[in-house]
């Protein structure tokens, strides 16, 4: 019997997934697909801060800052340079990382609530920054068109199911990337600089170097995420990556687990259901404005208490944890 | 092993939730034209209703609603209720496209009406698809002169003059009203207050110090207002003696933020303030704590009848909409300017006859749409090339109750275009108000 390596399966694993979700948006409308692109985008997101906050143990409130690196650089590549989109997304990965290396580099020696409290004020400041600069459009932002979907896919081909082609390809391959990368001797030297950083040093591991790459890499996987939103909004501009959106993400990266990527859709699928959940609950129940406008916010919260009470380290550990007692 | 037997199985788990929440509702059955039953027309609006935009325009969908109501309770559009569907966007534009986007592919409305801001609406009418789906995007609240590209946005119909029409028709009311006076431009800095100088600069009017630009979301801290304040002095001292036009080209909030400034600073009266009409709601400047001195003088350009006008049947009609199917709001130049898109809207859809399509009602507004009933005391301009509303301004002038009163106690009405067009006095006369407000075109 052929004998699989891990990283092996995980592929056959991950092509699997791709060939399902595949079938699945010539099966569901519009509307899914839409939904579907968010998840995607959403999942990336997760994964991004789970890989810098649950592997190398750094907190970041930034994310929103980075993914907005990564998408006014895909942007502006594709807009202003007229390059593919695809490279547009590349790009996007590629210049977030950049970033997130030169950034590392300042912050490195900052860890805990001064790590937060500075990039959180990144969160704050960058985006506005925007309207500083003719060139990013101001307030109305720079378009991120990645086009229509190829003749040869037939006129009925919509926008939604090419967007949600895109994101969840680019989320499935960047996300096998980092699964990859996390269960490697990468991972291992940032779950021992997360676990211990003195006993890390002594062991021999660059403590300065691993936090940097890790912070550098995170970056990228946001500016790719945030490159994705902008193309399922149309566009980017200051307004679409608020301090709100790191927040967001940061709950959605808790109810997966912090400390793996097995739920990351799980995550992405919250933050998108939330809102949805909320407009039924409205819809069934009636309420004042009042009601309406918190209840989101209401759900996220209970979810994320039942999520650290029950499952502090996500839905998979409930399955190892069931694995174990057998 | 173990741990990868885990991964696996939670990986799968994972991907069994997420495909079997996507598969949870089916899709609605799509009828011959969407929105659109025997018994109903269902119409979208995605703008927001919290947040600080939502303060101002949070009135806007509960309005149109009221009149909605109101002619639901009358018979309806050819015996079709209307229903008004809204969604909150928070003024975000990722909120502005998934909304939209839900309102067409979810809530499978007939038409959009009345969507709010231009970064916002960009966003949403290209993620929703609203140009490849021919969805009807109606009555348009924004002044930015994008939305009249007919390629770009072939379904939009604006109901708001662009704000470089604005612009131009101010610079001909300074240069009429105050001759020989210097002049200062504090702007947004962003495709409305660039779409404004871009309208100065095509009047050919020379601002007497340089543009005072600031980011949207501007808010009141005491350095920023100081170095306004600074900005207003120096052009004191450039002209003694004189009375500046400072004209304000922003929203409610700035345009309240800017005037208490100078309030504090006691330098209020030595300017005549001149405030676009995107800034200029008295109730909501009253609101925001500018004094009613201050308020009183101030200059503005305006399409529509004062708010507070009851002489004016239109605004008499709304009152009494307002007063019985929007219950506690109070009655402003938003709620105004709401009911009257809604007013637009339903004449829109009786012009496209009883076999409503979404061509059909593109169509109607394009061949009928200049002579429709408005309040608006300037002309309506729809064509089958133009796709902007109210094509010019009237100059009015704010007094301590907060009530707009024609300039010099004269109304004078003037049109213009967007581009190099001369601003010209026009001798319009609205169309009479349908009879209790209620259309009956066809």
């Amino acid at each position: 019997m052929l004998k699989l390596t891990p990283s092996k399966k995980r592929l056959i694993l991950f092509i699997i997934f791709g060939w399902i979700l595949l079938i699945l948006s010539n099966q569901v409308g519009d509307l899914k697909l839409y939904q579907g692109s968010f998840i995607a985008t959403y999942a990336l997101a997760i994964t991004s801060i789970i890989l810098l906050t649950g592997y190398s143990g750094q907190l970041s409130l930034g994310q929103s800052a980075l993914m907005a690196v990564g998408a006014y650089a895909g942007a502006l590549a594709i807009f202003n340079l007229g390059l593919h989109p695809v490279i547009g997304l590349f790009v996007a990965a590629l210049v977030a990382g950049v970033f997130g290396l030169l950034l590392g580099l300042i912050v490195a020696r900052l860890s805990g609530p001064y790590l937060a409290g500075t990039t959180l004020a990144l969160a704050v400041s960058l985006p506005t920054l925007a309207n500083q600069f003719p060139i990013l459009g101001a307030e109305e932002g720079v378009p991120f068109d990645v086009g229509s979907a190829p003749a040869r896919f037939g006129e009925d081909f919509s926008q939604y199911k090419w967007q949600f082609w895109i994101a969840s390809l680019a989320a499935l391959i960047m996300v096998w990337f980092i699964a990859n990368l996390l269960t490697s001797r990468y991972g291992r030297t940032y779950k021992a600089l997360r676990d211990n950083p003195v006993a890390a040093e002594l062991s021999g591991i660059n403590v300065g170097q691993v936090k940097v790459g890790a912070f550098a890499i995170s970056s990228g996987v946001a500016g790719l995420s945030g490159a994705l939103l902008a193309v399922l909004i149309s566009g980017v501009s200051p307004s679409a990556f608020p301090l709100s959106l790191s927040f967001a993400l940061l709950g959605g990266a808790v109810v997966t687990g912090v400390y793996s990527l097995k739920g990351v859709i799980l995550g992405g699928l919250v933050l998108v259901a939330i809102p949805e959940i909320a407009d039924s609950l409205v819809l069934r129940i009636g309420g004042s404005e009042g009601f309406t406008t918190s209840l989101p916010g209401f759900l996220v919260s209970a979810l994320l208490i039942l999520a650290v009470v029950f499952a502090p380290n996500g839905p998979g550990s409930l399955i190892k944890r069931e694995h174990h007692k057998k | 092993m173990i741990r990868n037997k885990s991964m696996r199985r939670a990986t799968l788990v994972s991907a069994i939730v997420a495909t079997g929440a996507m598969l949870l509702s089916t899709l609605p059955a799509q009828a011959a034209t969407p929105g659109v039953t025997a018994k109903e027309i269902k119409l979208g609006i995605s703008s927001p209703l919290t947040g600080s935009a939502g303060l101002s325009y949070g009135k806007v969908p509960g309005a149109m609603k009221a009149y909605f109501n109101y002619i639901n309770a009358n018979g309806g559009v050819y015996g079709r209720k209307i229903t008004l569907v809204s969604r909150d966007d928070k003024y975000l534009p990722v909120r502005a496209a998934t909304e939209t986007t839900n309102l067409i592919l979810k809530d499978n409305v007939f038409a959009l009406v009345g969507a709010l801001g231009t970064a916002t609406h960009a966003k949403a009418y290209k993620a929703a698809a609203l140009a490849a789906k021919n969805v009807p995007d109606l009555f348009v609240n924004t002044g930015f002169s994008g939305f009249t590209n007919q390629v770009k946005y072939p379904t939009t119909f604006m109901v708001l003059p662009t704000y470089a029409m604005e612009a131009k028709v101010i610079a001909k009311a300074i240069k009429d009203n105050f001759p020989g006076q210097p002049s200062l431009l504090i702007a947004q800095d962003d495709e409305f207050g660039t779409d404004g100088v871009a309208g100065f600069t095509a009047a050919g009017h020379k601002f007497s110090a340089p543009n005072v630009l600031y980011p949207q979301g501007y808010f009141s801290t005491p350095g920023r207002d100081a170095a306004v304040i600074t900005s207003l002095k120096g052009l004191l001292a450039l002209a003694p003696g004189s009375k500046p036009v400072i004209v304000l080209f922003g929203t409610t909030d700035v345009t309240a933020a800017l005037l208490k400034a100078a309030t504090d600073a006691g330098v209020e009266k030595s300017f005549t303030w001149y405030a676009g009409s995107v800034g200029a709601d008295a109730n909501t400047l009253l609101a925001l704590g500018v004094k009613s001195t201050t308020i009183d003088g101030v200059v503005s350009a305006s399409f529509m009848p004062d708010a507070k006008d009851l002489t004016d049947p239109y605004v008499k009609q709304f009152v009494d909409i307002n007063t019985k199917y929007n219950k506690g709001i109070t009655f402003d130049n938003y709620v105004l300017a709401a009911m009257n898109s809604a007013m637009l809207t339903v004449q829109a859809l009786r012009a496209a006859g009883k076999d409503l399509t979404r061509k059909g009602v593109m169509t109607a507004i394009e061949t009928k749409g200049a002579k429709f009933a408005s309040a608006g005391l300037v002309p309506l301009g729809y064509s089958a090339t133009s796709r902007i509303g109210y094509n010019g301004y009237w100059v009015s002038q704010l007094n301590a109750k907060g009530e707009g009163k024609p300039f010099g106690g004269k109304l004078v009405i003037y049109t213009t275009d967007s581009g190099a067009g001369a601003v010209e006095v026009s001798t319009f006369v609205r169309p009479t108000m349908p009879k209790n407000g209620i259309p009956t075109n066809s």
